[in-house]
């Protein structure tokens, strides 16, 4: 440092003084920064909670209509997290996605606060006594008219005994029974099930089968109880050299297709045919000819069949002749003898009984538009938006003079009715459900309600009793006692279920007669002049049939099958693609008979070349700030036709001109690439492979160049080989995962002094204890099916922010202002992701595999993110875990550039502050956020981190009970919502803990093991089965 | 030669801006701190001299739950709808009990934004009430006393051998 500073310095004694009078200035500036925060009592404490301390009820999930159980967790009040019952039949503490964002329903910011009247055509609020007076009048004015018997009620399907109230009290007011829908049930399917099996939705035990054949039937995307489906599909693949092979026939791959062994492209509507000729009824010549497919795949199938006993065989009714086809299939099951061995109707899903077809919404509709109907009642059903354009629902509505909505959110439906009688959420109301036969499971409100509504069972007991000629059947309160006074087993099973959620015995499902089923219009068979394509539609695994619009974290989620979140797409394959001249992004516009739609195209090897699909669930026009204007509706496409053994909907599929409109559009997609590029992330084996030394195990493509890249890649090398000799102070290195390499001791401090190496609490002997475990993952790629719920699991319990809403775009030059702009430019936030990769299938006549891989931060125990944090905001606890401390963070990303994995997250903008536009959690959503897990600021990196507050939390809990922890007393979220029960998690240092065991699994690897990380999350391999006399890679025509 | 002090100006809005960042990051204690409160109340008269009540009396879970509770209106109108029912700052508390408003209490001891801090764990332990929030027995007015920086926190936890890995506390 020079002494002269030259004539413009300032000497350092001057310079010293300066900064003394600017600090000074600084200190006066500094103080007083606290905002006032304000700490608010209880009125009154309540009984049995303790503030901060998290209460559980066990009540049951309404997303779907299989209606699983689950724990409601609850914390001073609030709902903050759903979680599987673990005593409940159906899911046994797993939990999908849809059943988790169940919460976003209850908080979502766009329910309706109050009762809404129509007053010179617009909708206003009104109390409650003016809204239930407006509807009282109305019924008495229809009755004096007696029109009360052309009334109509259409239900949201529901699982218990609400049908039946509902259609005891319709009869007190002389009005017909309701009709019970439910717009993403297999109503074909259910028939025929009926019809073969005796009941609507048997238990479908995979597990006990040495084959799966599926025509179409995606048991794993959302047909029937995905859940305890995937439990069983979960169970059966664990299995691994045992594990039914699966083969999947339809003309595109699901998600249930992706999982499959073997994909037989079968062209839409064809798959009569090929059972037909299994069945033997037919040639396989003429059935390959139908259905485009090789008659050497149709005769192996057979061969399969007969061989492989006891499969099952299982069916979707969406196409033409649904019904036909399940029940084809069902005979199939039955003389192969698969009824009672693989196909439970002991254990049936008990939620799909009484579901209406189709036709009969179709028949009632054509009243309405005829002017029949005085009076609309719907509860939770959107058929504006459910049912096909074609159709003109709203036109019809417009005839009905007096439309009465009870849902609780502005949909397309109820936006169009008259009063809107808001509905409270499933988790703020009474109710049961039938979960099998001769088990009942309760619903009960798990908190107050949110906004100012009603349950519509109170409100309909309320008008029965304003009603003189009807209120002396209504001497009960409300529901709750309604429900009680037949609850089986009466007030103690009633006070048991409360606690268990379940009891034993069976509430009638409805006491009216069975209706005869309308004539729908008829079905046709695809019509072939009207395209060259097949245009499918499919329900969405994440949307539903379009209920989960509304929710960001299912818009968010991105699809398991094409990963692509807040947008619509087009299936299309390369080779057709590449005959219209698209790329993927491009607009398509796909013109039926009944309309046309256009959306980007997703280049999808998994769809034959004459087919293009879309999912449903998009395109609303309504339904809150996450739904409307996303997407479009595929069913603005496709003809009303119905199936004729069933009335069930048949609009599947039809044909249609495919033509690129010149037009792209970015696609909002999370992916990278479809492709491992030999990268080894997601490594799988052949079924034949188990138990071989690894140098045999030489078929596995998605393996790196074998020996070379990854060092150890081979599960049973000895580690040792390849460890480093153990730091000083540690114990000698195992297969152990997350263990410390030297060079990650550097962070820790000064290697120069022995002493502060030992003692630290990296020192396994240190008090602490901190060093003796080590929490560890173990994922199990042949469990995971790709379904995701661990995602919306991980969003719900650590207060992930979604980014992609409209409203938090902001415009930037280059990217259009549309929904999911934050993940075009790369800012999307998701501490789990799950990757999708395809392997084969490079030529287009080549059948293809697919490999799910969840993929989350891996705990290193030689963290690439460590070392190049300047300010040590990242480091390596001794427990193993790869902590961030936010605090600390100052936003370089220098971490994140230096991930191998790309698990670590920037917060971009402020995702938490309310007064920001990119606020993820708008009132009321955020009451969900988790007290126990930060809201990250702008600017601090964020990613997994092994769920750290349970851990505290089990250790809290242990510590009061003075105890150690006890093995797998408590698992992460993800681990614990997963219906494939694919993840694992515990201290890998306790051989008591499942995890630990795990390890030993001879298909262990660590991804990108030679980048020396020392992940502490373990992948066990896939374990693929090809078709004996066809392996993997063998070309199987997907042409048209 | 330019004068001496022509830097003041460029300095000063360095330190300005640093002071402005650090009280924006929260990174200076309001050590001392004494906030008016809704209601004054008199910690010395309900947990010294004839009283001398319990703290747990009325934050009844500081040792069950990560949070110490503060109690609920009807807590302080089960004694306080007979006693003292002429003084001003009792009818202040009445009139919310009436009201059916609860008390917006201004927080004292506020952690900083990512840490947890479970009080079961701390009172389970032995940990007094005043090791970290002073003498409030002798406060008429509930001030902090300590300043709960990050250094006071781990000082005392390796004393008393408690886990002091970041990850105790920040997640």
């Amino acid at each position: 440092m020079s002494k002269n500073s030259g004539p413009a310095g300032v000497k350092r004694r001057e310079f010293l003084k300066i900064l003394g009078a600017s600090g000074a200035a600084s200190a006066t500036v500094g103080c007083g920064s606290g905002r006032v925060e304000r700490l608010i009592p209880y009125l009154v404490s309540p009984d049995n909670t303790v503030p901060g301390v998290s209460s559980y009820y066990a009540t049951t999930c309404r997303e779907c209509s299989a209606s699983c159980g689950v724990l409601a967790e609850t914390r001073d009040g609030r709902v903050i997290k759903l979680e599987g019952n673990p005593e409940h039949p159906l899911n046994r503490g797993a939990l999908c996605a849809r059943g988790q964002a169940a919460v976003q329903g209850l908080y979502n910011p766009d329910r309706l606060r109050r009762p809404r009247v129509r007053r010179d055509g617009q909708l206003v609020d009104v109390s409650w006594e003016e809204a239930l007076q407006l509807f009282s009048q109305r019924l008495g004015e229809y009755r004096g008219a007696g029109s009360l018997g052309n009334a109509v009620f259409v239900n949201n399907h529901d699982a218990g005994s609400l049908a039946a109230f509902i259609d005891q009290w319709l009869g007190a007011f002389g009005m017909p029974p309701a009709l019970s829908w439910d717009a993403e049930a297999d109503v074909a399917a259910i028939a025929a099930h009926r019809q073969a099996y005796g009941v609507a939705w048997p238990g479908f035990d995979f597990a006990a089968a040495n084959l799966i054949i599926s025509f179409g039937a995606d048991f794993l995307d959302g047909w029937g109880a995905v859940v305890p489906q995937q439990l069983s599909f979960a169970e059966a693949r664990a299995r691994l050299a045992g594990a039914p092979r699966f083969v999947y026939v339809g003309a595109r791959r699901s998600l249930t297709g992706l999982n499959a062994d073997e994909w037989i492209p079968a062209r839409p509507g064809s798959e009569l045919a090929i059972v037909n000729a299994i069945r033997g009824s037919s040639s396989t010549r003429e059935a390959a000819e139908a259905s485009g497919v090789a008659v050497e795949s149709l005769e192996r199938l057979r061969r399969d069949l007969t061989s492989g006993a006891p499969s099952i065989v299982l069916a979707g009714g969406a196409g033409p002749n649904g019904a036909a086809l399940v029940a084809a299939v069902a005979q199939l099951n039955q003389t192969a003898g698969n009824v009672g061995t693989t196909i439970r109707s002991d254990q049936a899903v008990a939620g799909y009984e009484r579901t209406a077809p189709a036709a009969e919404l179709l028949a009632a509709i054509e009243r309405m538009r005829a002017g029949q109907v005085p009076l609309l009642m719907i509860r939770g059903a959107n058929p504006v938006h459910g049912l096909p354009r074609a159709l003109r629902v709203e036109e019809a509505l417009a005839n009905v003079p007096f439309k009465v909505s009870f849902s609780s959110y502005p949909d397309e439906t109820t936006v169009l009715c008259d009063l809107i009688l808001p509905d409270h959420h499933a988790l703020e109301s009474w109710g049961d459900a039938q979960a099998r036969p001769g088990i009942v499971a309760l619903q009960q409100p798990a908190m107050n309600p949110v906004f100012d509504t009603r349950a519509t069972t109170d409100v309909l007991i309320a008008i029965a009793k304003a009603d003189p000629s009807a209120a002396s059947r209504y001497p009960m309160a409300d529901y709750r006692s309604w429900l009680l006074q037949r609850f089986p087993g009466g007030a103690p099973a009633f006070a048991q279920a409360l606690q268990s959620g379940i009891a034993a015995g069976s509430v009638a499902i409805s006491d009216a007669p069975t209706r005869a089923v309308p004539a729908g219009p008829a079905p046709t068979p695809i019509d072939q002049a009207s395209g060259d394509f097949y245009f499918v539609t499919y329900p969405s695994p994440t949307l539903g049939d379009g209920r989960g619009a509304n929710k960001p974290w299912l818009q968010e989620l991105p699809d398991p099958v094409s990963k692509i979140c807040w947008q619509s797409w087009i299936e299309i394959h390369p080779t057709s693609a590449r005959r219209l001249g698209v790329r993927h992004g491009d607009v398509l516009r796909v013109e039926t008979s009944a309309g046309a739609v256009e959306a980007p195209a997703f280049v999808f090897l998994g769809i034959r070349q004459d087919t293009v699909a879309m999912p449903l669930g998009q395109g609303h026009t309504e339904y809150g700030r996450y739904a409307a204007g996303i997407g479009v509706n595929a069913l603005d496409a496709m003809a009303v036709s119905t199936d004729a053994r069933s009335g069930a909907a048949a609009w599947g599929v039809t044909r249609a001109r495919v033509t690129p409109t010149g037009r792209s559009e970015p696609v909002v997609t999370t992916e990278g690439s479809a492709r491992q590029h030999g990268r080894g992330i997601a490594q799988a084996l052949l079924a034949t492979e188990l138990g071989l030394p690894p140098t045999a195990q030489t078929t596995d493509p998605g393996a790196a160049v074998e020996g070379e890249l990854i060092r150890g890649a081979g599960p049973q090398e000895p580690p040792e080989e390849h460890a480093p000799s153990p730091p000083p102070g540690q114990p000698p290195t195992e297969f152990l995962p997350g263990l410390r390499a030297p060079v990650a001791a550097d962070a820790e401090g000064d290697l120069t002094s022995q002493a502060a190496v030992e003692t630290g609490m990296y020192d396994p002997k240190h008090w602490s204890g901190m060093a003796n475990r080590r929490w560890a993952m173990t994922i199990d790629l042949a469990r995971c099916t790709g379904c995701s719920a661990c995602i919306t699991a991980c969003y719900a319990e650590n207060n992930i922010p979604t980014v992609g809403a409209p409203h938090q775009t902001r415009h930037t030059p280059g990217v259009p202002r549309m929904a999911g702009g934050n993940i075009l430019r790369g800012r999307e936030m998701t501490w789990i992701r799950l990757e999708r990769y395809f392997e084969g299938g490079v030529n287009a006549d080549e059948d293809f595999e697919t490999r799910f891989v969840p993929m989350l931060c891996q705990h290193c125990g030689n963290a690439p993110c460590e070392p190049v944090c300047p300010v040590y905001a990242t480091y390596h606890a001794p427990d193993g875990l790869n902590v961030q401390v936010y605090n600390r963070c100052v936003g370089t990303r220098y971490c994140s550039n230096n991930c191998p994995y790309k698990v670590r997250y920037f917060n971009w903008f402020g995702y938490g502050e309310p007064d920001r536009p990119q606020y993820a959690f708008p009132e009321p959503l955020n009451w969900q956020l988790n007290p126990d897990v930060t809201v990250r600021a702008k600017g601090v990196m964020e990613k997994c981190t092994f769920c750290v507050q349970r851990i505290r939390e089990s250790e809290h809990v242990a510590r009061a009970e003075d105890r150690e922890l006890r093995p797998d007393e408590f698992t992460v979220a993800c681990a614990q919502a997963c219906p494939s029960r694919a993840i694992v998690f515990g201290d890998a240092a306790d051989g008591r803990w499942a995890v630990a065991r795990q390890l030993g699994d001879e298909r262990r690897y660590h991804v990108f093991e030679e980048l020396n990380t020392y992940t502490a999350v373990v992948y066990l391999k896939k374990v693929n089965h090809p078709p004996a006399d066809a392996p993997v890679g063998v070309p199987v025509p997907v042409g048209g | 030669m330019r004068g001496k002090w022509a830097a003041l100006p460029g300095l000063l809005t360095i330190a300005a801006t640093a002071a402005l960042l650090s009280a924006y990051s929260g990174a200076s204690s309001p050590q001392g701190r004494a906030p008016e409160q809704p209601i004054a109340f008199p910690h010395p008269q309900h947990a010294a001299g004839a009283m001398n009540m319990n703290c747990l009396y009325c934050h009844y879970t500081a040792n069950k739950s990560p949070t110490a509770g503060i109690p609920a209106v009807a807590t302080c109108m089960g004694c306080h709808i007979v006693i003292g029912a002429q003084l001003p700052e009792i009818q202040k508390l009445q009139t919310y009990a009436r009201e059916q408003r609860p008390i917006p209490w201004v927080r004292v001891h506020n952690l900083p934004d990512y840490v947890q801090f479970p009080h079961m764990r701390h009172v389970n332990a032995g940990v007094e009430c005043q090791q970290c929030h002073g003498p409030v027995q002798e406060m008429t007015t509930v001030y902090q006393a300590e300043s709960l920086n990050m250094g006071w926190c781990v000082d005392c936890h390796i004393q008393y051998r408690a886990r002091y890995d970041c990850a105790i506390c920040h997640y």
